[in-house]
């Protein structure tokens, strides 16, 4: 077996199925980004440091950098391409962008997959709540008050509530 | 930044796992990457061979009839901080894993590799593409640049799991290609930065064994960091301590501490000053302050040696202050 071989995978990203040769060291984040053209997920530190990668891997937010995408056969993947559908944004994309928390809007994909996954095991976060779930994600812009703000704003809309 | 090529094996089995290690050289273990990945990323290793536990299954905790608790080291840290089973019989454990870097990093790493975790240090830890100095002592060389004239690796094992399993006499059993064999959790260290752990190239931990604890007992577990969350330990500090039936007196005491040395330290000191006395203000005020003696402090991450030493301090007060309002709180 040589370094070189690929291995046939099929990945189900955002509903859809797609069906690759992917290189063994490959990550998610490479295939998303460099293979399907999904560069809605962002890279930053590349070694698990910022979140910027983060996708979610059955409903639980990951680091795409650090995972082989030949580990992500047959399981859920989304990504922030596919949470607004048919042009609607979800509440946490519309709490976003209502309470400007984004600014030069690198750390937000990471930041809306990890407060998408945080509504949908916690409809009603408390502060601390929200703070654990986006500990791990870096804002070079400093915008971290009105993120918050704006995933306790989703929050109170979201459709799972009650 | 981009992996380094490697064959990817995924057994199915841990034997099999060890089977591969032992066969194939330049081949490396992972479970859950977040610690293996970064570092071949920097550079810092490059293995052949990728024996991944990703193939294998993951068995949920189990009790025996004594009351042993047996996980399954490739547990994630998220499963390890919220099963049912370890939250009663093993809170000190599951509070640790739940301050564990972020909750990305928690869904991905294991239990297993939170234990077997490399030593750090601000020097090693980065790319050294563009670094013309003689390498390390961890990258093969003779120098340290994280002690000013170190003669000897100083970097420091930083798991935040340890300490809690050294307060709760865990025990962890290993597969290796020479068979199963069974070892208390401080027999897993060396306290060798070059070489934290002492398991052979070709062993895996499969299983944790954590016995029962009779009676009223409390736990708490500090973390010093310089942020919030995303941090390796500045220091960490676990606390056992069980009680006697008046919930006042401390029966035995279980302090370890961990990431300022080369492996997790317990404090015998302290566990013994604490036994047999009431557990008042005072005596968790004595007993914190004790808590640095006979201690091995190594300066890191930009954290001098007295700094820690105080830190150390403040921490135990804090886990010493949970574990006792524990014991209270468990009338």
């Amino acid at each position: 077996m040589s370094t070189n071989q690929k291995q046939l995978l099929e990945l189900s990203i955002n509903g859809e199925v797609y069906e690759l040769a992917v290189a063994r060291q490959e990550t998610l984040l490479e295939v998303l980004r460099n293979r399907l053209g999904l560069t809605g997920t962002k890279e930053g530190c590349g070694t698990g440091e910022c979140g910027s990668c983060t996708v979610l891997l059955e409903g639980e937010p990951v680091l795409a950098c650090l995972l082989l995408a030949v580990d992500c056969e047959n399981k859920k993947i989304d990504t922030i391409e596919g949470q607004s559908l048919e042009g609607l944004m979800t509440p946490v994309q519309q709490a976003f962008l209502e309470k400007g928390a984004v600014q030069c809007g690198f750390c937000t994909p990471g930041m809306v997959m990890a407060a998408t996954a945080l509504l949908k095991r916690n409809p009603d976060p408390s502060k601390e709540d929200v703070m654990e779930s986006l500990e791990g994600h870096l804002c070079r812009c400093t915008g971290y008050n009105k993120i918050m703000e704006s995933v306790q704003e989703a929050a109170k809309s979201y459709p799972e509530k009650g | 930044m981009y992996l380094p090529k490697f064959m990817l094996e995924r057994p199915e089995s841990p034997e099999e796992a060890a089977t591969l290690l032992k066969v194939r050289e330049k081949s490396h273990l992972v479970a859950g990457g977040t610690e293996l990945f970064p570092r071949m990323k920097y550079g810092l290793l490059s293995p052949e061979i990728i024996v991944s536990l990703k193939g294998s299954k993951i068995s949920t905790p189990e009790i025996t009839p004594e009351g042993m608790l047996i996980l399954d080291a490739k547990m994630s840290l998220t499963a390890v901080n919220t099963a049912s089973e370890i939250q009663e019989k093993a809170p000190l454990l599951a509070m640790a894993a739940g301050r564990v870097a972020t909750r990305e990093i928690r869904n991905m790493g294991t239990l297993g590799g939170n234990l077997c975790q490399e030593t750090r240090c601000l020097y090693f830890n980065q790319k050294h593409t563009f670094q013309f100095r003689e390498p390390c002592f961890k990258r093969g060389g003779e120098a340290c640049y994280f002690i000013p004239k170190g003669n000897k690796c100083w970097a420091v094992f930083m798991s935040d799991l340890a300490p809690a399993l050294f307060c709760l006499d865990a025990s962890v059993s290993i597969v290796g290609s020479g068979g199963v064999r069974q070892i208390e959790i401080d027999e897993l260290y060396t306290h060798e930065p070059l070489r934290p752990i002492s398991l052979k190239p070709d062993e895996i931990i499969t299983k944790i064994l954590i016995p029962k604890h009779e009676g009223p007992s409390g736990n708490g577990f500090a973390k010093l960091t310089m942020r919030g969350g995303i941090e390796f330990a500045g220091v960490n500090v676990a606390v056992f301590l069980a009680a006697e039936h008046d919930l006042a007196t401390c029966k035995r005491a279980r302090i370890t501490v961990g990431a300022v040395s080369g492996g997790p330290q317990r404090a015998p000191a302290v566990e013994a000053f604490l036994t047999g006395k009431g557990l008042t203000e005072d005596v968790i005020k004595a007993a914190s302050r004790k808590i640095a003696d006979g201690l091995k402090i190594v300066p890191h991450h930009g954290y001098s040696k007295g700094y820690l030493a105080e830190c150390l301090k403040s921490q135990a007060k804090a886990a010493l202050t949970d574990a006792t309002n524990a014991i209270i709180g468990a009338t």
